[in-house]
């Protein structure tokens, strides 16, 4: 189970001369097994932080422990087999490669493992069978539903069993229908496998199915008790 | 290379599975390429036919200035005093009948050899595809032909054989290593003399060909004998065989050369084409290596693919240019023949490997850079750009 550590968390993007701070001194834990909701308004750096909590991106200062490990210290080929080994990423726009079917989208991963021909075939087949596309191995990303491609989306993320799944708005371009079986999917895996969810969303009702909700807002965590404060305030000016 | 390994499964969906893509790329790459191995087998064809080899012994004695068989008269008794001279082991008189002097791409050459001696040496039984040496003794009119003439214009022993004035009657066909046999009709020498009568009639021949007995010899037997005829009615001009037929295709030669260039263009066809659609292709892919790189897969697998799907390209397309090439020459039988002399355009496998390879090659170097690029490219910058 991975206990993940951020400390003194900065990323800057540098656009020219231009300096763009994203994230700001952001001090975080979120326990092993937990599901996260993380929410703000667009461009507070929710992505950014998931991205670096994936270790796809790298902090401009400060440090991620995830699982007592400094993941700031490996290096590009090493980051790359941690990924693979305790990471899974669920994209807001899917994120499939489109010259492969969805058995192969989801299998894509398992290639880095070590394991059988045999071994991969039931792992994909297991994974897609739990977000229910059993019957849509062969097809290709162009010839699935949003939804649907989401599910594979979702089976790829789940598929080497990680025990740290990411997922950026994962809900956002869905249905209300698909957008329920999406979280109660998430749920499931967080509920049986134990696996730590981190999602960013918009939405307040997808974040309550969560068991916690961090607020991001212009680089900075707000916590929990000054934002309801702060909601509060907003709430009763729009009152008067 | 167990980066190598793990990407060439999607390495191949990505060109199987772009069908439209991959096909217009590999048709552009296997035209080059067969441009490239075709004239290259032309290249190799007039190399062989115009290079001494190091154990060279023939020589040519032809008339002084003079380049048409038609225009090469010389007296049949020049074969004794041509015997005479040291280092000679044979001299026999040819008499030489063709339909078209000048280059062309279906000349019939007839070669009026002495009814003894030169093809019972000449041609061993186990060349002989049909016929015999003896069916041919058996009739004046009889012609033993070289394979690549008698493919040209399907001759079987038996069949009655016309062409610049000759009739004749053919006795055989033959195989041979020499370029020149398997061009010509051999005819009996006093039958070629009798029947064609341009050129010379009895007593009058074209050229010697002298065989000397040491290579080594060859150019001190050459100067004897123009020397000895220097100041006669018919002075002679001698060169080696290779020499020879090197000043009769000497604008097929630079022809050949010239075509070369355009052969080694075209590789550098198949580069840049290869360059332009790897540079599409990576560029269209931003987002799947990004995809790729965040499912764990390293930056050295994703420059694996790229240089793998150039040089699979480069390979596909090769294949198909060079084995057409090979394909095509083979089929087309080509061959040059200038004053009597002949050049056969044969599929060289040197050619065709040479063309294979050196796509395949140029498209993993054309793969190189965009394959690093891609493979440097930061995966968040990657989901930003796409
Ligand atoms: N690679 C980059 N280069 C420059 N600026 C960047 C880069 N990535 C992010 N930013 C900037 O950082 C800020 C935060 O971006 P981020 O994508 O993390 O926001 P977000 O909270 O996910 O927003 P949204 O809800 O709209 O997805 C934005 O102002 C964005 O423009
Ligand atoms: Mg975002």
């Amino acid at each position: 189970m991975s206990t993940i550590e951020c400390r003194k968390l900065r990323k800057d993007y540098r656009r020219g001369e231009e300096v763009i701070q994203t994230l700001e001194d952001v001090d975080i834990d979120i326990h092993g097994g937990s599901f996260v909701a993380l929410m703000g308004p667009s461009g507070s750096g929710k992505t950014t932080l998931l991205n670096l909590l994936a270790g796809i991106d790298r902090p401009t200062a400060g440090t991620i422990t995830i699982g007592g490990r400094d993941i700031g210290t490996l290096g590009r080929n090493a980051l790359a087999a941690w990924r693979s080994a305790n990471v899974g990423y669920i994209f807001q726009l899917y994120n499939l490669v489109p010259v492969l079917t969805a058995y192969e989208n989801v299998e894509m991963p398992l290639l880095l493992h070590a394991l059988s021909a045999k071994e991969r075939h039931q792992r994909v087949t297991e994974a897609l069978e739990l977000v229910g596309l059993a019957d849509r191995y062969s097809h290709y990303p162009r010839q699935l539903s949003g939804g649907q491609e989401q599910r594979v989306a979702i089976a790829r993320a789940i598929v080497t069993r990680p025990t740290l799944i990411l997922a950026d708005e994962p809900t956002g371009d869905l249905d209300r229908t698909s957008a329920m079986q999406v979280m109660d999917l998430l749920v499931r895996l967080n509920k049986e496998r134990n696996q730590t969810i981190v999602m960013v969303t918009h939405d307040p009702s997808t974040a309550a199915r969560a068991g916690r909700v961090v607020h991001l807002e212009k680089g900075k965590i707000i916590d929990a008790a000054e934002f309801e404060r702060a909601a509060q305030i907003a709430a009763s000016g729009a009152h008067r | 290379m167990n980066s190598l390994l793990r990407t060439i499964p999607f390495t191949w969906k990505n060109l199987v599975r772009r069908p439209l893509r991959t096909g217009l790329t590999v048709a552009g790459i296997a035209v080059a390429t067969f441009l490239f191995s075709f004239v290259e087998s032309m290249r190799d064809g007039v190399v062989k036919a115009t290079e001494a080899g190091a154990a060279e012994t023939r020589l040519v004695v032809y008339r002084k200035n003079r380049f048409c068989p038609f225009a090469s008269q010389l007296p049949q008794s020049y074969q004794r005093s041509i015997l005479n001279i040291e280092g000679v082991k044979a001299a026999v008189p040819i008499k030489i009948v063709v339909n078209n002097c000048r280059a062309s791409l279906d000349v019939v050459t007839f070669r009026g050899v002495p009814d003894e001696g030169y093809l019972q040496e000449h041609i061993a039984q186990a060349q002989l595809r049909s016929g015999s040496v003896s069916d041919w003794l058996s009739r004046g009119d009889a012609v033993l032909v070289g394979s690549a003439l008698a493919e040209r214009r399907r001759l079987r022993a038996g069949d009655r054989f016309d062409a610049a004035g000759v009739r004749s009657w053919v006795a055989g066909v033959f195989d041979s290593d020499d370029a020149q046999d398997r061009n010509v009709a051999y005819a009996h020498l006093g039958f070629l003399q009798e029947t064609a009568q341009r050129g010379g009639t009895g007593g009058i021949v074209t050229q010697f060909n002298v065989e000397v007995d040491d290579p080594s010899k060859m150019e001190a037997v050459a100067s004897a004998i123009d020397e000895a005829f220097a100041h006669d009615q018919f002075p002679t001009t001698t060169r080696p065989e290779s020499a020879f037929v090197a000043r009769a295709a000497r604008d097929v030669i630079v022809l050949v050369r010239f075509a070369s260039i355009v052969g080694w263009a075209s590789l550098a066809a198949v580069f840049a084409l290869i360059a332009n659609a790897i540079a599409l292709a990576v560029r269209d892919r931003i987002r799947d290596h990004a995809i790729l790189q965040t499912l764990g897969w390293t930056g050295a697998d994703i420059a694996w693919m790229v240089v793998m799907e150039a040089a699979m390209l480069g390979a596909a397309g090769g294949a198909i240019g060079a084995i057409g090439a090979h394909a095509a020459i083979a089929f087309a039988h080509l061959n040059f023949t200038m004053e009597g002399v002949s050049i056969e355009v044969t599929a060289s496998n040197m050619a065709t490997v040479a063309g294979v390879l050196l796509a395949t090659l140029l498209g993993a170097v054309a793969g190189i850079v965009p394959a690093l690029s891609a493979a440097r490219r930061e995966i968040v910058q990657g989901f930003r750009t796409a």
